[in-house]
């Protein structure tokens, strides 16, 4: 429980029947950090998840939470592993008060009944709507608050953003970010919305298909990885080359983006027969980071 | 945490469990009234001679109540844990996998049979001032194998709702629709009565079926 690697997963592999997920994937995630898995739909983010929550056996590989192997875990360590299912799921037919009765006994001497109740109250739901009657934002609050309340060590979230407004969103983000570092919580986390993460997450691991292409800080990415823009001539195609990401020609412009310095950038044009002194790089968000490594499509 | 399990299974059940209560006592207190009043027009004796030559026991019309509902009970308690794949939060739990399972399958085992018992009460009753002790006996004795077929069927619906693949889900239909005829081979009354023991642990041990489902969704099973 108190080594400084909370999550580590080593030499994953996964196929549903003949199509393979990925193969060989390695990533561990530190104590106290959030980390954001990034990716395009069907990378396998919700199937690492679900590895992680112990709810489906790799072909191959391992994965550990606080030293044990998520698929022998004793049931006494899903206490310190909150899990957010994708959708905000929760029991439906229960409404707000039984929820909180219902899961309290569960978690003795480490509820935090008031924590919940703090963020019900925002809601301005009254304590016996049920869950099935909310709206998918107020959900996606009793989920957040269950969770809080629950305290755990670590904090497993499969696409927390999904079906949720931006000011739900933001809300969800706010509360989460602050709960985090307060509490030195560990989080591993995955969303389609991208905006969110770049407020919330460390540390971020970009998944291409079947492969990890990115694991870094978020400070760290943003500063390497630029996009770069100069003019080509025409029937120009650009070479491939595994440092320069995605590049495309449109109307006399190349544009690509890569986490290499702007020097060795030009050097590899130049070698492409490009005049590079043209060449101008563009700092990017978090998401232009992820869309220019990624590829649009 | 077990309050908590029974908590849970209460708040998805309350209203059906009450309307089996209703449907079980208001089916079988109809069989009652009808034979009283039969009896008010025709004489006991009649009834009583119906019953003995032709082996009628009043209630055959009651034979696959049990098991109907049974199998709803199971859809209206597991359903909304299959429901978007809500069983993950239970099993996700700080709580043996296996004694939550257990917890919620021994909920509905004993709400029905708590059911099934007010009814064979309510029969016993209703039957005890106007027929004979032993035709009384012979009439519960034949409608036990029935009772026992709805807890059968309650475990082996909650093993096919409980199945994460289709396929295996329609195998799994089809030994059900063979395990539950076994208790309707016979219109013989008390034909099962040396069976019954047998049959009885036979359907409680259909339990461990869905324990192998359970197993299953947490090896993420998908079609």
């Amino acid at each position: 429980m108190h080594s400084d690697i909370v999550i580590d997963c080593q030499h994953l592999s996964h196929s549903y029947g003949k199509r393979q997920i990925y193969n060989d994937l390695s990533f561990s995630v530190p104590r106290g950090r959030i980390l954001g898995l990034l990716g395009k739909n069907g990378t396998g983010k919700t199937t690492i998840i679900n590895i992680l929550s112990g709810y489906l056996a790799p072909s191959a590989g391992r994965c550990t939470i606080f030293g044990t192997d998520v698929r022998h875990m004793p049931h006494h360590m899903r206490r310190q592993i909150g899990l957010l299912i994708e959708g905000h799921v929760q029991y439906q037919f229960m409404n707000i008060e039984q929820i909180e009765h219902f899961y309290a006994p569960f978690f003795p001497g480490q509820w935090r009944r008031d924590a919940y109740y703090e963020l019900m109250r925002k809601l301005r739901v009254a304590p016996r709507q049920r869950i099935s009657r909310m709206s998918c934002g107020q959900r996606s609050q009793v989920a957040l608050g269950l969770i809080l309340a629950q305290n755990p060590e670590l904090l497993v979230l499969d696409d927390f953003s999904l079906g949720l407004d931006p000011g739900y969103r933001r809300l969800f983000v706010d509360y989460l970010r602050e709960y985090a570092r307060a509490e030195q919580r560990t989080v591993f986390l995955t969303s389609h919305i991208i905006q969110d993460m770049e407020r919330l997450i460390d540390d971020c691991i970009i998944m291409d298909y079947g492969r990890i292409l990115v694991q870094q800080p978020v400070g760290v990415l943003l500063e390497q990885v630029r996009q770069y823009t100069c003019s080509v001539p025409e029937g120009y195609s650009p070479t491939p080359h595994q440092q320069l990401y995605h590049p495309t020609v449109s109307h006399g412009r190349l544009e690509l983006t890569s986490p290499i310095p702007h020097q060795q950038v030009a050097q590899l044009l130049r070698a492409d027969g490009i005049n590079p002194d043209e060449l101008q790089s563009h700092p990017l968000n978090l998401e232009d980071a992820f869309i220019g490594l990624t590829g649009k499509y | 945490m077990l309050k908590s399990i029974a908590l849970k299974e209460w708040l998805k059940t309350r209203w059906f469990l009450l309307l089996i209560n209703v449907i079980m006592l208001g089916s079988s207190g109809f069989l009652m009234l009808r034979m009283h009043r039969a009896m008010d027009i025709k004489g006991a004796d009649h009834i009583w001679q119906v019953m003995l030559l032709r082996d009628a026991i009043i209630v055959d019309s009651l034979a696959t109540l049990p098991m109907l509902l049974g199998v709803v009970l199971a859809l209206v308690q597991l359903m909304p844990e299959m429901h978007r794949k809500c069983l993950k939060l239970t099993l996700h739990l700080p709580c043996s996998r296996l004694k939550t399972t257990s917890a919620m399958l021994f909920y509905g085992v004993i709400t029905l049979t708590i059911s099934f018992a007010l009814c064979l009460g309510l029969m016993h009753v209703a039957l005890r001032p106007v027929i004979a002790p032993e035709m009384v006996r012979h009439v519960l004795l034949t409608t036990l194998p029935w009772f026992v077929a709805g807890l059968t069927a309650y475990l082996l619906a909650a093993w096919i709702c409980i199945e994460p693949t289709w396929k295996r889900r329609v195998l799994n239909l089809a030994l059900t629709a063979m395990l539950l005829r076994v208790f309707f081979l016979s219109d013989t009354p008390e034909s099962y009565n040396g069976f019954l023991p047998a049959l009885t642990a036979m359907g409680l041990l259909t339990c461990s079926l869905v324990w192998l489902s359970v197993l299953r969704f947490i090896d993420g099973h998908q079609d």
